[in-house]
C-alpha cells in the first residue's frame, strides 16, 4: 500500500505533466467588461519606437508586437517571428514569420512589413545604435525576413529582444512616419479607440487578433494572448491620493504606484488586491570622477564605507525596499554579487581613515538630485547626512529632473555625485545596464570620456565573447570593477506597488502593465 | 466702440510679441531640454545626445529663435515636440476643456460671490456678516489643492456621488460633464468666491451710503428696488474690473485644479509642456493663452461702457 501510493502519485504527475505539455491554449473564462487603469504620468505619444517613457510603454506595449520579445524570465522569445536560425559563420539571421497575422487595419503582415518597420526604426529608433554592426535586411520572400551582420555579434538577438524600445512591426504604410508622429496600428490584442493626452487612452479588443499557438500562455510580453476586456481604459491619473481613492472607490479596477502611507488601509480593503512589484529599480549615484574630490579613489573608498544603505533605502521608499549588491537582482540569471564587499559597510573609522589618507581638504562634495522623484532625493538628504558625519563637507544641490540630467551630461557643471534610478536597464540584463558606463559620456565621467581600460576590456568580452558563461565571467568581472573603484554607488532595489480590485483575475504585477489573459470574475 | 475694440487688438499684437519673445528666452535660459523626458529615466547618455540632434536641439539658440518667428510670420506655431502634433491642434482640443470649466467656474464665483457680498452688506454686522465673511476667508485661506483633496475624500470615497476624476466633454454627455466638473469647479471657485464676496459687501456698503441712495428710499421706493436698480448698478464698476481679473485668475489656477482632477485642459497641458521643456508647446501654448487673455480683457474695458453712460471711448 504504502508504495502504491507514491506509485499512483507518480503516475499521476507524469500524467500531468503529459497533459500540461499539451494542454489547451488559455481561454478567457468570462468575457466583457471596461477594465479601467490608474497610470501616474501623461503619455504624450504611442510611438512606440520613439519614446522611451514607461507610460508610452504602459499602453504602446499592448498594441504593437516585435519579432523578438522577452518572456517572463528575460529570456528572448519569438512573437511575430515563427522561429529563426542563425548561421554557421554567424553572419545571418534569417526570421520566419507567423503566417495570418494581421494589423489593426485588416492588412495581412508579410516580411514588407517587417523591412518598412526596421527601415524607420534605423531612421527614428531610439536604440537604432543596435544596427551598428548590421550590414543590411532583406525579404527574400513574404514570409522571411533575413538580416546580414558585418561581423559576428553573440548579443543581436538579445539587443532584438529588448523592450526597452522595441523594433515594433507597422504596417509598411504607416512607417514613413517622423518620428513621434506614428499612427498607432499594430498587430496586438488590442487596437486604439480613443487617445486624449492628459486624460486617457481607450483601447478595444482587436477582433482579427491571431494568436502566438506556439504557446499556450501568456509569458513576459510574448506567448498566447487574449484580450479578454471589451475595453481597456487608461486614466492619467497623476495625483496618488486620487489614484488611491479611485481604486478603494471601484471607479478604478487597477492603479500603479501605490503610495506606501496608503498601502496599511489598502490591504484591509477587501475589494482590492495588492500586487507588489519587487525590483522596479536600482536607486543609485554616480560619482563625478573628472574633478576634486571624487577624482580621488581613496576619497571615493571613504564615501563607499560610509554609507548605511538600510538607512538610505528606508528614507528613500518609505521601507519598501531590498538591499541588492550590484546591478541585476537576484532572480535573474545574469545575477552576480561580484564586488559585495564593498557594499553596505557602514563603518564611520573606516572612512575616516580612508579620508585621512585621501588627502580630503574639507572641499564642497555637491550631491545633484531632485525632487521629481522622491526617492532619489530622500536618499541624497541621508547619505549627505551619513557624509557629514565622517567630516566631509557635503551639500544637496536640488534641481528638477530634466535639469539634473542635462547637468551630469557634462562634467563642470558644479557636481560630485548624481541621482538616478536604473529601471528597465536591469530588468533587461547586465548587457543593457552596463552600457552606463561605457563612453560617450559615461555615466561616472572619466576625464576626457575615456574609459578605464579594465572596464573597455570587460565591455568588450561582454559584447564578443561567443559563450554565454564567459560573457556572464566578464559581467561579473565589470560590476567587480565598478564597485570596487567606486564608479557607483547602488544603494538597493525598489518595490513599486500595482493594485486591482478583487474581482480582477489573471493580473501579475510586471513591469508593464499587462492587459491580456486578465477577466474580471463577475 | 467698435473703432476702439479693433484699436485696443492692435495694440495688443506688440503685446503678443513681447511675450514670445520672454517665452522662448526663459525656455531656453533653464536648463534641461525634452531628450530627457523621451529618453525615459533609463535613457543613456548617447541616446540623449542622439535624441537633441533629431530634435535640432544642438543647433544654436539664435537659429531656433529665427526658425520660431519664420513659422509665427507663416501662421505655423510648430509642433509639439513630445506628442508630435501641431500645437494649434493640441490647444483647439484643450482649451475648450479648460473654458468650460473656467465658465462654470465663473458663474459659481458669480453667483455665490456676489449674494455672499450683497446680503452681508445689506446685514452689516449681523451674524449673517459674520457667517457669509468667515465663509469667504476660508474660501480665500484654503488651497485649491486642499480643497480638491478633501472634495474627493468626501464626495467620491464617502459619499459616492462624484467621480473621483476624469473628464466627459459636455458635448458627449451634459450629465456627465456636469458631474466631472462640479468638483474641480468648486474647488477653483471658492477663492473667487472669497475674493467678490468681500469687494462686493464694502462695494456695496459704500454705495449704500451715498445720498441719492438716501433720496431714493425717501422718495418710498421699495427696498429691494433701491438695492437692485440704484445700489447694485452703480456696484457694478469696480465688481466688473474684479471680474476681469477673477477670470484671468481662474484660467490659471486651471492648472492645480486640472492636475489634481485628471482634466485634459490647457493648465495640464502647460505645465506638462514647461516640465517636459516642450519648446514649441510651452512657446505656442502661452501666446494663444495671453492672447485669449488680452481678448478678455478688451471685453472687459467694452462693457464698462455698457454698465456706465458717463464712460465714452469715443471722444
Amino acid at each position: 500500500m504504502s508504495l502504491r501510493i507514491p506509485l499512483l502519485a507518480g503516475t499521476a504527475f507524469a500524467l500531468a505533466a503529459l497533459s500540461g505539455a499539451q494542454a489547451a491554449p488559455f481561454k478567457c473564462p468570462k468575457v466583457g467588461g471596461d477594465f479601467v487603469f490608474g497610470q501616474e504620468a501623461n503619455v504624450n505619444s504611442l510611438d512606440q519606437m520613439a519614446s522611451n517613457t514607461i507610460s508610452t510603454r504602459n499602453i504602446a506595449m499592448n498594441l504593437f508586437e516585435a519579432l523578438m520579445t522577452r518572456d517572463e524570465n528575460n529570456n528572448p522569445i519569438t512573437d511575430l517571428a515563427e522561429s529563426y536560425t542563425e548561421s554557421p559563420d554567424h553572419l545571418t539571421y534569417t526570421f520566419k514569420l507567423r503566417t495570418g497575422v494581421k494589423f489593426h487595419n485588416g492588412k495581412t503582415m508579410t516580411s514588407a512589413d517587417v523591412k518598412a518597420s526596421w527601415d524607420r526604426y534605423a531612421k527614428v529608433g531610439l536604440e537604432r545604435g543596435m544596427f551598428a554592426n548590421v550590414a543590411k535586411w532583406e525579404t527574400p520572400d513574404p514570409d522571411t525576413f533575413v538580416v546580414t551582420m558585418k561581423r559576428p555579434q553573440p548579443t543581436f538577438i538579445e539587443l532584438i529582444s529588448s523592450f526597452s524600445v522595441p523594433i515594433v512591426i507597422v504596417p509598411a504604410e504607416e512607417a514613413e512616419a517622423p518620428a513621434m508622429q506614428l499612427k498607432p496600428v499594430g498587430t496586438g490584442p488590442w487596437q486604439l479607440v480613443e487617445f486624449t493626452p492628459g486624460s486617457q487612452v481607450k483601447l478595444k479588443r482587436f477582433e482579427g487578433y491571431v494568436p502566438n499557438a506556439k504557446y499556450e500562455a501568456r509569458t513576459g510580453f510574448g506567448g498566447y494572448k487574449q484580450a479578454c476586456f471589451d475595453t481597456v481604459t487608461f486614466r492619467i491619473v497623476t495625483e496618488p491620493g486620487a489614484r488611491v481613492a479611485g481604486l478603494k472607490t471601484g471607479e478604478l479596477q487597477g492603479v500603479e504606484d501605490l503610495p506606501t502611507k496608503s498601502l496599511d488601509d489598502l490591504k484591509k480593503d477587501k475589494n482590492v488586491t495588492i500586487a507588489p512589484l519587487a525590483n522596479w529599480w536600482i536607486q543609485v549615484a554616480t560619482p563625478n570622477t573628472s574633478v576634486t574630490p571624487t577624482d580621488n579613489l581613496a576619497f571615493r573608498r571613504a564615501v563607499q564605507a560610509a554609507l548605511d544603505m538600510d538607512e538610505i533605502m528606508d528614507a528613500a521608499t518609505d521601507g519598501n525596499y531590498r538591499l541588492n549588491v550590484g546591478f541585476q537582482y537576484p532572480n535573474q540569471p545574469s545575477y552576480t554579487d561580484a564586488g559585495k564587499a564593498t557594499y553596505n559597510i557602514k563603518d564611520p573609522a573606516l572612512a575616516k581613515k580612508l579620508l585621512a589618507e585621501s588627502g580630503y581638504k574639507g572641499e564642497p562634495v555637491v550631491l545633484l538630485t531632485n525632487k521629481d522623484y522622491s526617492s532619489m532625493y530622500n536618499a541624497a538628504l541621508v547619505m549627505a547626512e551619513q557624509l557629514k558625519a565622517v567630516g566631509i563637507k557635503a551639500e544637496l544641490k536640488v534641481v528638477d529632473w530634466p535639469t539634473s540630467v542635462n547637468m551630469q551630461l557634462k562634467p563642470d557643471t558644479g557636481w560630485n555625485f548624481f541621482f538616478t534610478g536604473y529601471g528597465t536597464q536591469p530588468a533587461l540584463g547586465a548587457l543593457a545596464t552596463m552600457q552606463f558606463f561605457m563612453p560617450p559620456n559615461a555615466n561616472y565621467k572619466p576625464k576626457g570620456d575615456v574609459s578605464d581600460p579594465e572596464l573597455q576590456a570587460d565591455w568588450t568580452a561582454m559584447n564578443e565573447k561567443p559563450d554565454a558563461k564567459d560573457r556572464q565571467a566578464a559581467f561579473a568581472d565589470m560590476q567587480r570593477a565598478i564597485l570596487e573603484k567606486v564608479y557607483a554607488l547602488p544603494f538597493g532595489s525598489l518595490t513599486k506597488v500595482q493594485g486591482v480590485r478583487a474581482n480582477v483575475q489573471g493580473y501579475t504585477p510586471f513591469r508593464i502593465p499587462r492587459m491580456s489573459n486578465v477577466w474580471f470574475a463577475n | 466702440m467698435l473703432a476702439v475694440a479693433a484699436r485696443r487688438l492692435g495694440s495688443a499684437v506688440p503685446v503678443l510679441l513681447i511675450v514670445s519673445l520672454i517665452t522662448f528666452a526663459m525656455m531656453h535660459m533653464i536648463p534641461g531640454d525634452p531628450s530627457t523626458v523621451i529618453g525615459g529615466l533609463s535613457a543613456t547618455p548617447a541616446q540623449l545626445a542622439q535624441i537633441r540632434a533629431d530634435l535640432g536641439l544642438d543647433e544654436p539658440v539664435l537659429v531656433q529663435l529665427f526658425k520660431w518667428y519664420g513659422g509665427l510670420l507663416h501662421g505655423d506655431l510648430g509642433r509639439s515636440l513630445l506628442m508630435g502634433r501641431d500645437v494649434v491642434a493640441v490647444t483647439l482640443e484643450r482649451l475648450p476643456v479648460t473654458v468650460a470649466l473656467s465658465l462654470y467656474a465663473l458663474v459659481l464665483t458669480l453667483v455665490l460671490g456676489l449674494v455672499f457680498g450683497i446680503v452681508a452688506a445689506l446685514r452689516q454686522n449681523s451674524w449673517i456678516d459674520q457667517a457669509a465673511m468667515m465663509l469667504a476667508m476660508l474660501g480665500i485661506s484654503l488651497p485649491n489643492f486642499f480643497l480638491g483633496l478633501l472634495g474627493i475624500l468626501i464626495f467620491a470615497v464617502h459619499l459616492g456621488w462624484l467621480p473621483t476624476g476624469g473628464y466627459i466633454a459636455f458635448t458627449d454627455d451634459p450629465v456627465g460633464w456636469l458631474r466631472t466638473s462640479t468638483m474641480p469647479a468648486v474647488s477653483l471657485a471658492l477663492l473667487q468666491v472669497g475674493l467678490l464676496a468681500r469687494i462686493t459687501r464694502s462695494t456695496m456698503l459704500e454705495v449704500l451710503r451715498q445720498d441719492y441712495i438716501r433720496t431714493a428710499r425717501a422718495k418710498g421706493l421699495p427696498w429691494r428696488l433701491v438695492v437692485i436698480k440704484h445700489a447694485l448698478t452703480n456696484a457694478l464698476i469696480p465688481i466688473t474690473t474684479v471680474v476681469g481679473i477673477i477670470v484671468s485668475l481662474l484660467v490659471s489656477g486651471s492648472v492645480v485644479t486640472e492636475t489634481l482632477f485628471s482634466l485634459p485642459g490647457m493648465g495640464q497641458l502647460l505645465t506638462q509642456a514647461v516640465l517636459n521643456r516642450d519648446y514649441p508647446m510651452v512657446q505656442g501654448g502661452l501666446l494663444l493663452t495671453t492672447a485669449l487673455l488680452v481678448l478678455i480683457n478688451i471685453g472687459v474695458d467694452m462693457c464698462y461702457a455698457v454698465l456706465d453712460p458717463r464712460v465714452r471711448y469715443e471722444r
